[in-house]
């Protein structure tokens, strides 16, 4: 009687055997119809876990669309959701899941530079495409055989767009007051290389110490160069201190940081003729172009922001690399993805416009909602836009989006 | 080639920070000279009493001076409560462990702020002043009122341990514990008196350094490496020690910059202890309390 009753269930474990071997065994050989499943790993707790679950929104948004416009070569797409915890450790065990286990031929939304840098390897060697917001200049300089790319401008792009914006306000001497940091020097040379190129000047910089509690030693050293500007690149506890001391040391002149470093809660911290006048910029999303407005409508956002612009941009790019291939493996979007996104093909805001003119053997060029999407051969963007703002009564003025 | 100015500049605003870290310093060495173990759970005593004046001054809306009183007290009643449930029963096992229980305290008490007031920056209600000029040297009204707040609580600790009973019986525990306790004092009693005294001290510099930055649950942790410095420099269990090291890390601090890149900043400080303790293992005024 005992052995009668365990053979169903005996047959039951030899018949989802082989089902798992079959879903172990190439995409081709399984049926049609059968779901394509793509990886999401991003923060949905720890540091980044502000930003994760809208990324991860923000990608499901453009998924249903290409559901509803019949999907990727034929079959639904899922995506498969990972939390990485903001943390190296727990990320390289899910991306291993969605590698080994669920098979996804891409990644989609590390955020942490540690994290990427943790995973990125897992992916490249698996051959699996990764695609993140990780600013560290250092990951795009990865040996990653192009299965990375990301859509946040490194410090590179960064620190030359924000030194043709302060040549563009007429201004002639910049001082830069840099916190030490790995990323202290390269943004200090290459403002200077464009300012130089932009005809105006790097008057001196400095590297100052963190964790102090004074820099009048530091002011003093900047204000020697009278500069009519001067950057303070740092971070918020030293930033704050810093515009203290200008304030009192009577500097008339502008000043420029980043806005990680003159948040809401600074100003909110510090007495409004301190901050009068402070610049602030930040990476943005293209907010001119049809890809955000198209990003806006299907997010039901009044402002989406740069996190939910780049991850609908790898929700789309992945898709129309897919597509593109034929094939939905990590070396086919490795192959296409730079095909889609860049070069002289009609340009298309959304992937399912996308998808529609790859159907008809039309080359696209997609733009993306967070910039134009072109990527350089270490995966790194070309271009991207800038929001900056003025300090005026204690509040962020929009300045421009360029 | 630097200038006169450039030096006398330098030196001024060496004496404003050493002047600074030398109120926590002394917390520091007097904890040291009486307890005989170096109390890191300072840092977080220093945050404690800035985050109570800034309670005091922003949401009670007192005044400059009755917030830096309440800094002392909040932070020394914190310390002498602290002491008596934790760190006092580690005593018996030695100062180094003592010393560790102290980070583990300080790290505990950092996130109790945390949790309270969260992580961003705060500043106080008060308004900010453009610094004076003199000649061609700059002063800022408020450092040079944080100076003189600092001397006053320095002036009136030493008026305290030299014309009190109380002060004398605390330098006789730090001087010699076992002849204090023949002589019948209460070294319990003065051990909670000297935490909350040097606590209070931390309170107050933590509060001062607020007052020139912005204060978060960091604030103390940012400093503790200068003060220990201070201490250390200056003779660790040495009062008058403290200040002096406090002004000489300061000042050293403020003069390096003349041939050092600011990044370089801190390592004077850890220089300087490095000297001392190799040419001068007792700090330069020694390790008598007095």
């Amino acid at each position: 009687m005992p052995r009668r009753t365990h053979e169903p269930r005996r047959h039951f474990l030899k018949t989802a055997g082989a089902l798992a071997l079959a879903g172990m065994a190439p995409a081709v050989v399984r049926g049609q119809g059968a779901p394509l499943q793509l990886g999401v790993l991003t923060p949905l707790t720890g540091a980044g876990g502000f930003d994760g679950p809208r990324m991860a929104k923000a990608m499901q948004a453009v998924i249903d669309e290409v559901n509803a416009a019949g999907g990727l070569l034929g079959r639904k797409v899922v995506l498969v959701v990972e939390d990485d915890q903001t943390n190296p450790e727990a990320a390289v065990r899910a991306a291993r899941k969605l590698i080994d286990v669920t098979k996804v031929p891409a990644i989609m939304g590390t955020w942490a530079s540690a994290v990427t840098s943790a995973v990125a390897p897992v992916c490249w060697e698996s051959k699996t495409f990764l695609t993140t917001v990780s600013g560290a200049d250092s990951i795009t300089k990865l040996p990653h055989q192009g299965y990375l790319i990301r859509t946040q401008p490194n410090n590179h792009l960064q620190a030359g767009k924000h030194a043709e914006f302060i040549a563009s306000l007429g201004v002639k001497r910049c001082f830069m007051m840099s916190i030490q940091a790995p990323f202290a020097q390269p943004t200090q040379e290459r403002a200077t290389e464009v300012l130089k190129q932009k005809g105006s000047q790097m008057v001196g910089t400095l590297i100052y110490d963190k964790d102090k509690t004074t820099y009048r030693s530091e002011v003093d050293q900047a204000l020697k160069t009278n500069p009519d500007l001067i950057y303070l690149n740092g971070y918020a506890p030293d930033v704050t201190i810093l515009l203290r001391d200008l304030y009192r040391a009577g500097y008339p002149g502008m000043r420029f940081a980043q806005s990680y470093a003159v948040t809401t809660k600074v100003l909110e911290s510090l007495p409004h003729e301190v901050t009068e006048g402070v610049i602030t910029v930040q990476p943005s999303a293209d907010v001119a172009s049809p890809a955000y407005e198209l990003a806006r409508k299907r997010l039901g956002i009044a402002e989406p922001d740069s996190y939910e612009t780049q991850a609908t941009d790898w929700a789309s790019l992945v898709s129309l690399a897919i597509a593109k291939a034929k094939i939905a493996t990590g070396t086919g979007i490795h192959d296409n993805v730079r095909k889609i996104s860049q070069g002289s093909g009609t340009k298309v805001y959304s992937a399912v416009e996308g998808l529609k003119l790859l159907a008809q053997g039309t080359e696209i060029n997609y733009e993306g909602a967070s910039g134009p999407c072109d990527f350089t051969e270490i995966g790194d963007i070309v271009d991207c836009k800038f929001r900056y703002n003025k300090v005026a009564g204690g509040k962020f003025v929009l300045l421009k989006v360029a | 080639m630097p200038t006169l100015t450039d030096v006398g500049q330098l030196v001024v605003n060496g004496i404003m920070a050493g002047t600074i870290l030398a109120v926590p310093a002394i917390g520091l060495t007097a904890i040291y000279a009486v307890l005989r173990f170096p109390n890191f759970a300072l840092a977080s005593h220093a945050t404690i009493g800035a985050f109570a004046g800034y309670v005091a001054n922003t949401a009670f809306g007192l005044p400059l001076l009755l917030s830096v009183i309440i800094a002392f007290v909040v932070a020394g009643a914190v310390g002498v409560a602290t002491d008596e449930a934790v760190l006092k029963r580690f005593r018996p096992a030695g100062y180094i462990t003592t010393a560790i229980a102290s980070i583990a305290l300080t790290i505990a008490l950092e996130n109790i702020v945390r949790f309270a007031f969260g992580n961003e920056l705060r500043g106080y209600d008060l308004p900010i002043q453009r610094d004076w000029r003199l000649g061609a040297i700059r002063v800022g009204p408020q450092q040079v009122q944080n100076l003189v707040i600092a001397a006053i609580a320095m002036a009136a600790l030493f008026g305290f341990l030299a014309f009190t009973r109380t002060g004398k019986a605390m330098r006789a525990v730090a001087d010699n514990p076992m002849l204090a306790s023949i002589k019948g004092i209460n070294a319990d009693m003065i051990g909670r008196l000297v935490n909350f005294v040097g606590m209070g001290l931390a309170g107050l510099g933590g509060m001062l350094i607020g007052l020139d930055t912005t204060i978060d649950p960091l604030t103390g942790f940012r400093s503790i490496l200068s003060v220990f410095a201070a201490a250390v420099v200056g003779g660790l269990g040495s009062i008058p020690g403290a200040v002096v090291g406090a002004l000489t890390v300061g000042i050293g601090e403020e003069l390096c910059l003349l041939f050092l890149s600011p990044d370089y900043r801190s390592a004077v400080g850890f220089v300087a202890i490095v000297l001392v303790l190799t040419l001068r293992p007792r700090g330069i005024l020694g390790q008598r309390a007095w």
